[in-house]
């Protein structure tokens, strides 16, 4: 049994657990739910031996963990899955997992070896690995995962504790993933998973404890509890979804005209195959798929950050500021963590045009533009100056939406926008799309995402990306598992 | 913020207890020690001069260096940088007879910047257009820049009597003269102190300047910002490098007067030094730079009236670099974060930790 007694941590003046009690039991999978910045990833943290804790302990069948050490609670049996992938991007998938427990050998590194074991393992668990050889930096988000799941397993722990692991699965891959943990459970194992999807903590979880800024505030099982109980026990109010807007777009000239979009990678293996498709004025557009099928490469081209083998991208309206991308990995390639949140606001250019004259940066102009989109998007930030990575998850996105609109271009493009973010910060997120596209000035976004019930939610129109193709579906289809088969690659 | 004041003192401190051991292993009196190292570096007016002139070249290439590293390009080649600059110098110092003094100050001086400008160039574009690594190639062009100093002293510029392997001393209208002689305090300190605010502007009131700092702090996100770091790279090594050979250019302008071999004691390394002291910051390179100065100006009294050899200041040197450095990890950052509620996952680690991309 996995136990947390009164376990208090504070960052600076941020009490982030509050005297949490938590308990799992073998053979059970465990879900703590909770909005981001409730404590979850703290209390993980704590109990994986990442993070002292300032006061109580962690027990693991009686023994009590050594706090603050990770090489402790390994040695106990506790192995942790983090949020944001801790692989090693230009490694190997063998030598990645080599780290993990699978290398028994005594000083000789034998790679075969590890490979043949994570093969087995991945075998019984009932996923393939990637080819011999490959790079992690080419692999998809869900076979990363994989990984990271893999070489935690290799360690054969009691306890492994999966912080947001579904967050990048696409509902194609869930299911697999969901048998995975039951599988584990099935060891005896302990599994704590966790989660702000409450669907799936409903239904793979034996129990669920409810993490409210750093306080428990329920314990409960799926028999005795629903979705729309957990989300109100979780943020302390019901947030209603954004309507979706379903009437047809206005059929105005398109904004972002993409024409035969085709990009080859060095290996010469075709990422984005002929892509075609029109986004209208005060349209929002959803591009669904798995991972991997070239949302990425799309998104960088779109970016500017990568050149397209052939194909026409056109934006009416505007020069290279009339278009803004959110990249999907928002602490990598969207904001800057240790530069304060006025100066990654500037980092889009049209604002940063706005606050320089001459070449000077009027940083005071900065600040005071900071401090009214921290107003206006509710950021949850003391102020201008601090550092983007002193932010929770959901307000590093708000600040990144909030930069976006407040650029003014003709068309946003949001990769895997609200990825990992809770029901309130996704809700703030999704209205404000909603805005920038219902505004009388008519601006148009593209949602690209592997979350098929967000874009069902606030898209007018549905594209599907499988292979680097995109496809249109018909207006009226709305049955995600018919989608969900479409964005497998299934004919329409 | 205080703490980054207080540290660098904290760490001289921490040497001088570290190294006063060593001293009285060696049977010295750490106290005559250190007060000769005083002494001898601001003992007198004289003394304070010569500290002065000793820690110019180190604020240029400190300079060079901070600029350079603030975009996380690594360049090592302020030595090399300064060398070329200073080739240019005393090539064309002895033709300037004819023009007016400040004409002729402002063309050696313009060679300098223009000579260390294209070394620094030639490893940005390397680094822009064919993904050469920075430090590979600056440390490189470190020796071929040496070689050439060699060449031309035994060469094309040797003094006409060739007797010796030096230059022709540079025309009277192009030297930089003394304002207090016998003092040797010129205008290259001024001129290295208006330089360094106006890098401070550059790095932190300017677009441009902005942008290097993103493309130091996070590459990639840079380039999805559409910051284009390709001619941001080329125009930065140049700019580093023209501030290295405006270092060099001044020191042939007022000290040496003319080439010769080994010219740099090395200027460009010590300026790495100066620069991660000053924290990257323009306005600590001054006094990171006049502490390394007078470090290196102590030492010769040290030597004469206590009998310490003057390399005991390089020991000294490497020390306060070694624990400002150590002082920077995490015990540091964690008290910082219990004053101030810093970020707790941000990778804020400083920007000296990161290593370049190999």
């Amino acid at each position: 049994m996995l136990r947390a007694n009164a376990i208090t941590r504070r960052f600076g003046r941020t009490l982030a657990l509050d005297a949490v009690d938590f308990e799992a039991l073998p053979g059970e999978i465990h879900a703590l739910v909770g909005e981001n910045g409730a404590g979850k990833t703290t209390l993980m943290n704590v109990l994986a031996g990442s993070l002292a804790a300032d006061h109580g302990e962690a027990v693991l069948d009686g023994r009590r963990l050594q706090s603050g050490s990770p090489r402790a609670a390994l040695a106990a049996g506790i192995a942790a899955v983090h949020q944001s992938p801790m692989l090693f991007e230009r490694m190997t998938w063998e030598e990645n997992l080599a780290l993990g427990g699978f290398d028994t050998g005594a000083g000789a590194l034998d790679l075969d070896a590890v490979a043949a074991r994570a093969r087995s393992l991945a075998a019984k668990l009932g996923f393939e690995m990637p080819p011999a050889g490959a790079t992690v930096e080419n692999r998809s988000v869900a076979e990363r995962v994989r990984l990271e799941v893999l070489r935690a397993l290799s360690f054969n722990p009691r306890v492994l504790i999966l912080d947001e692991p579904t967050s990048v699965l696409a509902p194609s891959e869930l299911a697999a993933f969901l048998d995975l943990l039951r599988s584990l459970r099935a060891d005896g194992r302990i599994v704590v998973m966790i989660t702000h999807k409450l669907a799936e903590a409903i239904a793979v979880a034996d129990r669920i404890t409810v993490l409210r800024r750093g306080r428990v505030v329920a314990r409960t099982t799926p028999a005795d509890t629903s979705e729309a109980q957990l989300a109100g026990l979780m943020i302390g109010e019901i947030v209603t979804q954004p309507a979706a807007s379903a009437a047809p777009p206005p059929s105005g000239a398109p904004v972002l005209l993409i024409e035969n979009l085709t990009l080859d990678d060095r290996t010469g293996r075709r990422i984005l195959d002929r892509l075609s498709f029109r986004v209208a004025a005060g349209e929002i557009v959803g591009i669904a798929g798995v991972d991997g099928n070239g949302q990425t490469e799309l998104v960088e081209v779109l970016a500017g950050v990568r050149r397209p083998s052939s194909g026409k991208v056109t934006l009416h309206g505007g020069s290279s500021g009339a278009m803004a991308v959110i990249p999907q990995n928002r602490d990598l390639d969207g904001l800057i963590l240790d530069m304060r949140l006025w100066e990654n606001l500037i980092l889009a250019r049209p604002l940063r045009e706005q606050v320089t004259s001459h070449g000077w940066l009027n940083v005071s102009r900065a600040i005071d533009l900071c401090r009214q989109l921290i107003d206006r998007f509710r950021i949850r930030a003391p102020g201008p100056e601090t550092l983007a990575g002193a932010l929770s998850g959901g307000n590093r996105q708000r600040l990144e939406v909030a930069r976006a609109i407040a650029s003014r271009p003709r068309v946003i493009v949001a990769h895997n926008i609200c990825r990992g973010l809770d029901l309130a910060a996704t809700a703030d997120v999704h209205r404000a799309i909603l805005d920038f596209a219902s505004a009388p000035s008519g601006g148009a976004a593209v949602l690209i995402s592997s979350d098929l019930d967000e874009l069902l939610a606030i898209c007018g129109r549905l594209l599907i990306i499988s292979r680097g193709k995109i496809r249109e579906t018909s207006p009226g289809q709305r049955d995600p598992e018919r989608l969900g088969l479409l964005m497998a690659g299934a004919r329409d | 913020m205080l703490s980054s004041i207080a540290k660098p003192f904290a760490a001289l401190a921490l040497a001088a207890a570290l190294i006063s051991i060593v001293l009285a292993a060696l049977g010295a009196s750490p106290i005559g020690v250190f007060a000769a190292l005083g002494e001898g570096a601001f003992g007198s007016w004289y003394a304070c001069a010569d500290t002065i002139v000793k820690s110019t070249p180190l604020v240029f290439t400190g300079l060079a260096v901070s600029l350079a590293f603030s975009g996380a390009l690594w360049n090592i080649g302020a030595d090399g940088q300064l060398t070329i600059g200073a080739i240019a110098a005393g090539a064309i110092g002895p033709h300037l007879g004819n023009f007016p003094h400040a004409i002729a100050i402002a063309i050696i001086l313009a060679a300098g910047a223009l000579g260390g400008a294209v070394w620094g160039a030639v490893a940005g574009w390397l680094r822009a257009r064919r993904d050469v690594n920075e430090v590979i190639s600056t440390i490189m062009l470190n020796f071929v820049a040496v070689q050439a100093l060699s060449w031309v002293v035994h060469g094309p510029l040797m003094e006409p009597s060739r007797a010796y392997p030096t230059s022709s001393p540079i025309a009277r209208a192009a030297q930089l003269e003394f304002y207090f002689a016998p003092s040797r305090i010129n205008l290259g300190m001024i001129l290295a102190v208006a330089l360094a605010a106006a890098c401070y502007l550059l790095l932190f009131r300017t677009g441009a300047g902005f942008e290097l700092r993103a493309m130091g702090r996070n590459r990639r996100a840079a380039t999805f910002f559409a910051i284009r770091i390709p001619a941001l790279t080329l125009w930065v090594m140049a700019l580093s490098g023209a501030l290295a050979g405006l270092g060099g250019a001044v020191q042939i302008s007022a000290i040496s007067h003319r080439l010769y071999e080994k010219l740099s004691p090395g200027w460009g390394f010590e300026a790495i030094a100066v620069a991660l002291v000053a924290r990257l910051n323009p306005l600590g390179i001054i006094p990171a730079a006049i502490l390394f100065g007078a470090l290196d100006n102590g030492s010769q009294a040290m030597q004469r009236t206590q009998g310490v050899s003057p390399e005991l200041v390089q020991v000294i040197q490497g020390l306060v670099i070694l624990i400002i450095l150590a002082f920077d990890t995490p015990a540091w950052s964690g008290l910082r974060e219990n004053i101030f509620g810093a970020p707790h996952d941000a990778a804020a680690a400083a920007p000296l930790a990161e290593m370049p991309d190999a």
